[in-house]
Formats: C-alpha cells, sequence, structure tokens
C-alpha cells in the first residue's frame, strides 16, 4: 500500500517537474514575442538606440572620457555593459565622440595617456597613437582611426548612437 | 582576449602581441553556510575584476578560465597543480604571468609561484553593482592596471 502510494506521488511528482519544464520553454518562447510585441513602449530613457550620456555644458575641447551602461542580451543572458567614449568639441564646435577601442587588438585608449604625446590618443598596449581627430597615427601598430559614434543633442543632453568605422 | 571561439580567431596571428596571462584563483566550499556565502560573493568579485581588466587590455593579456579549488589551509598541492597548469600554458610565448585572487592562502607561497600574485583584500559589500561601490571598485581596477602596466 504504502509503496503504491509512492509511485503515485513519485509520477505526480515526475508530471509536475515537466509540467514546469515545459512551462518555462512556452514562457521562453513567448517571452521574446512579447518582448518584441511591447518593448519599443517601455524605453523611456533612451531615444531609440541612442543613451543619454553627457551634459552638454560639460563637453569642453579637451577630450574627456564618459561612461554609461546599456542592458545587453546575449542569447539568453542579459547583462549590464559599461560603454566609454572620448568626447569633446572641435574648433568649429562640433561634437566629436570616438570609441576608446584600439583598432589594432582592442586594448583601450586614453587622452594624453603618454607623458610624451599630451596631445594624442595612447593605447598603453603596444604604443599605439591616434591624433586628437581620431585618426592613427602611421608608424604605430593601429592601422585605422579610432571608430566615431552617432549622436544628436537634445535639451542640453548629448546622446550616442553607435560607433561607426570612419568613412563608412 | 578570452577564452571563447570569436577571441580565439583574433588571437591567432597575432599571439606575438598578447604577451601577458592573467589567471584569476577562486576557492570554493561547501561547508559552512557564511564561508559559502562569502566565498561565492568574492567569486562575483573576482569575475567582476577579471573581466574589466581585460576589457581595458584586451589586445595585450588572456585571460584564462578561472582556476578553482577546494578552499583549505594546505595550498602545497595546489602551488604545484597551479605551477604545472602555467608551465603548460606558458610554452606558447608568454612574457607575463599574473594570478589574481582574493584568497590570502596564496600570499604565503607567493615565492613558489611561477608568476606574479596580484592579491587584494575583498572589500566586504553585498552589492557589486550599487551606485556606492562601483566608484570604489573601478578605482581599485584602475590602480591593478596600472600596477600590471609596470610590469610591461
Ligand atoms: S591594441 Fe592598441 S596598439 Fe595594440
Amino acid at each position: 500500500m504504502s509503496e503504491k502510494k509512492q509511485q503515485v506521488s513519485r509520477r505526480q511528482f515526475l508530471n509536475y517537474t515537466l509540467t514546469g519544464v515545459g512551462g518555462f520553454m512556452a514562457a521562453g518562447m513567448l517571452a521574446p514575442m512579447v518582448r518584441f510585441a511591447i518593448d519599443p513602449v517601455l524605453q523611456p530613457a533612451s531615444t531609440g538606440d541612442y543613451q543619454a550620456v553627457a551634459q552638454l555644458e560639460d563637453i569642453t575641447n579637451e577630450p574627456q572620457r564618459f561612461d554609461w551602461t546599456i542592458d545587453q542580451i546575449d542569447a539568453w543572458y542579459e547583462s549590464e555593459v559599461t560603454k566609454s567614449a572620448w568626447v569633446y568639441k572641435d574648433d568649429n564646435d562640433e561634437i566629436i565622440a570616438l570609441s576608446p577601442v584600439c583598432k589594432h587588438l582592442g586594448c583601450f585608449v586614453s587622452w594624453a595617456g603618454s607623458d610624451e604625446h599630451p596631445d594624442q590618443f595612447y593605447c598603453p598596449c603596444h604604443d599605439g597613437r591616434y591624433y586628437k581627430d581620431g585618426v592613427n597615427v602611421p608608424g604605430t601598430p593601429p592601422a585605422a582611426a579610432l571608430d566615431e559614434f552617432e549622436y544628436k543633442t537634445e535639451d542640453g543632453t548629448l546622446y550616442l548612437g553607435k560607433a561607426k568605422p570612419r568613412g563608412a | 582576449m578570452k577564452w571563447q571561439k570569436e577571441d580565439i580567431d583574433q588571437y591567432q596571428g597575432a599571439e606575438e602581441f598578447v604577451d601577458t596571462l592573467l589567471i584569476p584563483l577562486m576557492p570554493i566550499t561547501m561547508n559552512s553556510k557564511k564561508d559559502i556565502k562569502k566565498l561565492a560573493f568574492q567569486g562575483d568579485l573576482l569575475n567582476f575584476f577579471a573581466n574589466e581588466i581585460e576589457k581595458q587590455f584586451k589586445g595585450r593579456i588572456f585571460l584564462i578560465p578561472t582556476y578553482s579549488y577546494y578552499e583549505s589551509n594546505e595550498s602545497e598541492n595546489e602551488v604545484e597543480r597551479l605551477n604545472n597548469w602555467v608551465n603548460q600554458l606558458t610554452k606558447n610565448p608568454f612574457k607575463h604571468v599574473f594570478f589574481l585572487t582574493f584568497d590570502h592562502h596564496w600570499k604565503k607561497d607567493e615565492r613558489n609561484l611561477d608568476g606574479n600574485l596580484l592579491w587584494f583584500p575583498a572589500i566586504q559589500t553585498e552589492e557589486i553593482d550599487s551606485k556606492q561601490t562601483q566608484p570604489i571598485l573601478k578605482d581599485q581596477i584602475t590602480q591593478i592596471n596600472e600596477l600590471i602596466r609596470s610590469y610591461w
């Protein structure tokens, strides 16, 4: 008697678990669709793919680094990713926002990162250098200019979009 | 570089530029509730540090998957096992080897390790992501980065 009882409960148990798993799977399939359907409404903080990064009044002629975070979804794994840009105003008061990722092998470059070259971007990994406008200094490892962010300004705030290779 | 296919594609052909190994050392335990919590949190912290360092120095540092071991006071075996590991890895031409850990047990065996030990006391906090903690961690990472650069 007691054995029978146990069997039933074991079967029930399996049943529950499997339903549970199935439910999870269904939810997993549905979630992206639901997300797809309602997502645009759920993004008040950023306009489209643009993220608020800095106040315009804080931007000077000297490149400064600004960091911001985005929620990145890699397959099933959602995480906060910190993004960075070097931002300044050029001589025509145009905003320039450069990606810090070195075009050689991907280290982070920094403005005036080397004492010998205070007016260039410097990559500590293999001494790569870039002029202020992001163009790579010939004779150093990088073979291309730093990527440049698309940007827009609204109500005194700078929004950055995607970083694009130069001349693309 | 990380141990993932995308990065390996980039690594191959650029081997001579990637001359530094970073190996996080992470103790695990299932013994006491308190230790589990503490070590698991240090594990989170270790991952965070390792990933940030790799991100800044992607083109020169190879971040090896975390070396984990059961927490104990007898670390001699681990030293030997770890050195074996490293000796296999450094058959490829890596010039610098760094171990990153919050486990103070390694400190007393530092001299016997085939690499530089970067040991730091873990900060006591519950939240890695919180607004207060992040600047402290970022600052610590900047300092570690400077330390690594001083070896290059
Ligand atoms: S990664 Fe920047 S110079 Fe090599």
